[in-house]
């Protein structure tokens, strides 16, 4: 289990825990004392990435945001 | 003539029936079963609020707050992790329509107009404060207030901590701010972090007092009179069923 840490400027922690296989991400899950709506967006950007390759995880990311109406307050999709 | 909002007024309850009675606020909001409602409440036992997102081992102290009697709970706001002392610490709560005349849609806006309502009833007090972004409220540099907000359903809710007479020393031993063990150097540092108050005044104040102070503030700047209310039995059938969830481990322990 490898966990990384990201201050945002102005003080917001986004941290992921992940489990990384052969390439393949078969376990993730962001923490953090962040703003999302709906919140419970965040288990669904999970679910997107469980299962991709990390060569894919910032494309993933960026296609999770733009594909739906998620607002982040204080963060930004590139933080994530 | 001015607008009427509710007011519930000082109800002290459990971490888990606070959390409740917010969400069944909101939702009973959505569906036009109650008015915009304001809300100032203390918890009992003292609780440790965490943010939705927020992991409960890395943030919170679970041993020490098993020794102290101290409660542990997860918001459906985001943001972070909050001690919410019995003794020392005023929560207000407020929510309305996203689309209220009197509330700005734009999420950056509503915190500040909500939080200048902290600003301004804390100011009749001599508590010269400000709201700084994302979502905190500071006084001579250090936090007095924290804030968080979630929209659902056509609902913004905020709900947010005001310091009075916070005991800062268990507030940073139930929190973990870092994994070092806390020592008195560590206490210096935090203490210039956050204040309360008491401290910033340096007098007594009751709650009365900080009270009475928030219900101007919103008065004030939402343009209403706030009447002292209590929760309709529809909002009092939903704080039951939404409790059992707040209380259940999958919940808690959830991040």
């Amino acid at each position: 289990m490898g966990r990384a840490e990201y201050k945002v400027p102005g003080g917001k922690l986004l941290a992921a825990e992940t489990e990384i296989e052969d390439g393949v991400l078969v376990k993730v899950k962001v923490t953090g004392d962040f703003f999302m709506h709906p919140e419970t967006a965040i288990e669904d950007l999970e679910a997107v990435l469980t299962g991709i390759m990390v060569d894919d995880l910032e494309a993933e990311v960026i296609r999770f945001f733009e594909g739906r109406e998620v607002t982040l307050y204080g963060s930004s999709p590139e933080d994530f | 003539m001015t607008e009427i909002w509710r007011l519930i007024d000082m109800r002290i309850e459990n971490a888990p029936t606070q959390m409740a009675i917010d969400e069944s606020i909101a939702y009973a909001r959505t569906r036009g079963e109650t008015p915009n409602t304001i809300r100032l409440y203390g918890w009992n036992p003292s609780a440790v609020s965490i943010g939705y997102f927020q992991s409960l081992e890395k943030e919170v102290n679970l041993e020490e707050c098993e020794r102290q009697g101290v409660d542990v709970i997860r918001r459906i706001t985001g943001g972070g992790a909050v001690f919410h002392d019995y003794n020392g610490e005023i929560t207000y709560s407020i929510a309305t329509p996203e689309d209220d005349p009197k509330m700005p849609r734009d999420i950056l806006a509503s915190y500040e107009l909500i939080c200048g309502a902290i600003v301004d009833g804390l100011g009749t007090l001599g508590v010269d404060c400000e709201f700084k972004p994302v979502n905190d409220i500071i006084a001579g540099g250090r936090k007095i207030s924290g804030n968080s907000q979630t929209r659902r359903h056509g609902v913004m809710l905020q709900h947010g901590t005001v310091l009075v007479d916070s005991d800062l020393r268990k507030m940073f031993q139930v929190l973990r701010v870092s994994d070092a063990k806390i020592s008195d150097k560590m206490i210096e540092a935090v203490e210039d972090r956050v204040t309360n108050i008491r401290r910033y005044l340096e007098r007594e104040v009751s709650f009365d007092e900080v009270r009475a102070a928030l219900i101007t503030g919103f008065e004030e700047t939402f343009d209403v009179t706030l009447e002292p209310g209590e929760l309709t039995s529809y909002e009092e059938d939903l704080v039951k069923s939404y409790r059992e969830r707040y209380r259940s481990r999958e919940w808690v322990h959830k991040r």
